[in-house]
């Protein structure tokens, strides 16, 4: 019984270190995103609150929640409220399962890095990135706003296209690994990480990625030129910062997912394992924020041809070479 | 009780979700205490650019949205069929590879059907 209090105690102890982290990451994140923009544009960023803008965060959140969050006549009430929270849990979710070291030892117990090492993590993994599908269609619905609607569907048809090509691409890595667990497929990577052995699969996994988190070049549902903010136009106040918190976890969720299946983990000379994959995580980030900074918006027919002609039957044919090669 | 094991893991995941809808909901109410309220007749109009709303949102829109959902469907059931596959890849090496082929080659003949019958060409509506 003690044994097993401890344990929670512990558990707990990690749900606060990650979720504090992914917050204020998250937070921040708006910052980096912000003033690395401002500068591949030649721009200064945010420089007025505190030095370099870094207090910047923190007006932004003060501001959301001081704003008045309105309820758009004829929306679906519940569904409208339901929407921002099922894209920021869905996004937050994920972590469970992304290892960030490994398994320490302390006073003789037993600690895993790793909030929860599902034995079907992949899986977990996709069942949340589904599910988030449902906040954007939702939301866009719920408002009973003609732009939001569209922006919807949108996201919804684009989503669920992309998604295919995530889950295919990771076929080969589940044979290589022979798990689902996230764990075990870092434990895999010891002596080389799959990148090395999986570029396709990597290139693959990259561009449905940046399609799954909504940006440019694939920000089509809430392409601002066309229909003012897409899915969330009817959201204001912390509503809206819930739906922004989602896409900015949502990118550090994959930049951690692209670290744990390709590039090892938390695994690295010198440092420390969780500096690592913090590393990690923010190179693959970096690099989202420079493509929004360097490429446009893909047109809507583009944008399928690429997810359903290029990228499905390319993962299908990966999986199958991969097969004759790891058997060979 | 264990500290290990399928109850524990998903026990985590139930506490996770509600740490997160904590975090979530603590800057609801306490956003719903400090705001100010306006008022006003057009305060709650959905956005038009500035125009008086016309109707509701909820009509009809293109069809081929639709469509990707249905092959959407068809396709993500066979696919998952695919990852149970790829663990257990391996223990009878030919065989696996040749049914892994035939069910790949079964599979994308729904993309050449769909691909045929032009569901990935954005149709304009005449």
């Amino acid at each position: 019984m003690i044994m097993w209090f401890a344990g929670l105690i512990l558990l707990i102890v990690k749900l606060a270190v990650v979720l504090g982290f992914l917050l204020f990451l998250a937070a921040y994140l708006v910052w980096v995103e912000r003033k690395f923009l401002a500068r591949l544009q030649i721009r200064y960023g945010p420089n007025r609150a505190g030095r370099y803008g870094l207090l910047q965060p923190i007006a932004d959140t003060v501001k959301m929640l001081t704003k008045e969050d309105t309820i758009p006549d004829g929306a679906d009430k519940g569904l409208f409220c339901l929407a921002p929270a099922v894209v920021a849990m869905t996004a937050m979710l994920m972590f469970a399962v992304v290892p960030f070291g490994p398994e320490l030892s302390v006073f003789g117990r037993k600690v895993p890095l790793v909030i929860t090492d599902l034995n079907i993590g992949l899986l977990f993994v996709f069942a949340l990135s589904s599910l988030g599908v449902y906040g954007v269609a939702l939301g866009g619905w719920a408002s009973n706003s003609k732009y939001s609607l569209l922006g919807g569907i949108r996201g919804a048809a684009q989503m669920i296209s992309y998604e295919l090509a995530l889950g295919l691409s990771l076929v080969p890595i589940v044979m290589l690994a022979r798990s689902f667990s996230v764990v075990d497929i870092v434990q895999a990577q010891e002596r080389y990480p799959f990148i090395l052995v999986q570029p396709v699969a990597f290139v693959i996994f990259m561009i449905s990625a940046m399609a799954e988190s909504k940006r440019i070049p694939f920000d089509l549902p809430e392409a601002e030129n066309e229909l003012v903010a897409g899915f969330h136009t009817e959201y204001s106040g912390i509503r809206f910062g819930l739906f922004f918190l989602g896409e900015y976890v949502h990118m550090q969720v994959l930049g951690a997912l692209v670290a744990v299946l390709f590039l090892g983990g938390w695994r690295g000379p010198f440092l420390p394992p969780p500096v690592w994959l913090f590393i990690k995580i923010i190179l693959v980030v970096l690099f989202m924020i420079w493509t929004r900074g360097t490429l446009p918006r893909l047109r809507y027919d583009q944008l399928m041809t690429l997810g359903w002609k290029m990228l499905i039957p390319l993962a299908l044919l990966n999986i199958v070479v991969t097969g004759a090669v790891v058997l060979f | 009780m264990p500290t290990q094991g399928l109850l524990f893991d998903f026990l985590a995941v139930a506490l996770y979700l509600l740490v997160g809808v904590v975090f979530a909901v603590v800057p609801l109410i306490l956003s719903s205490l400090i705001v100010k309220r306006s008022m006003g007749a057009k305060r709650e109009e959905t956005y038009e650019s500035g125009m008086q709303t016309i109707g509701s949102a909820w009509i009809q829109f293109t069809v081929a949205y639709y469509i990707y959902a249905l092959i959407f469907l068809a396709f993500d059931v066979d696919v998952l069929y695919l990852f149970p596959v790829a663990l257990v890849y391996g223990s009878y090496p030919m065989r696996d590879l040749v049914e892994v082929l035939i069910f790949v080659g079964i599979l994308s003949l729904a993309i050449v059907y769909a691909w045929c019958k032009g569901v990935f060409e954005w149709q304009h509506q005449k």
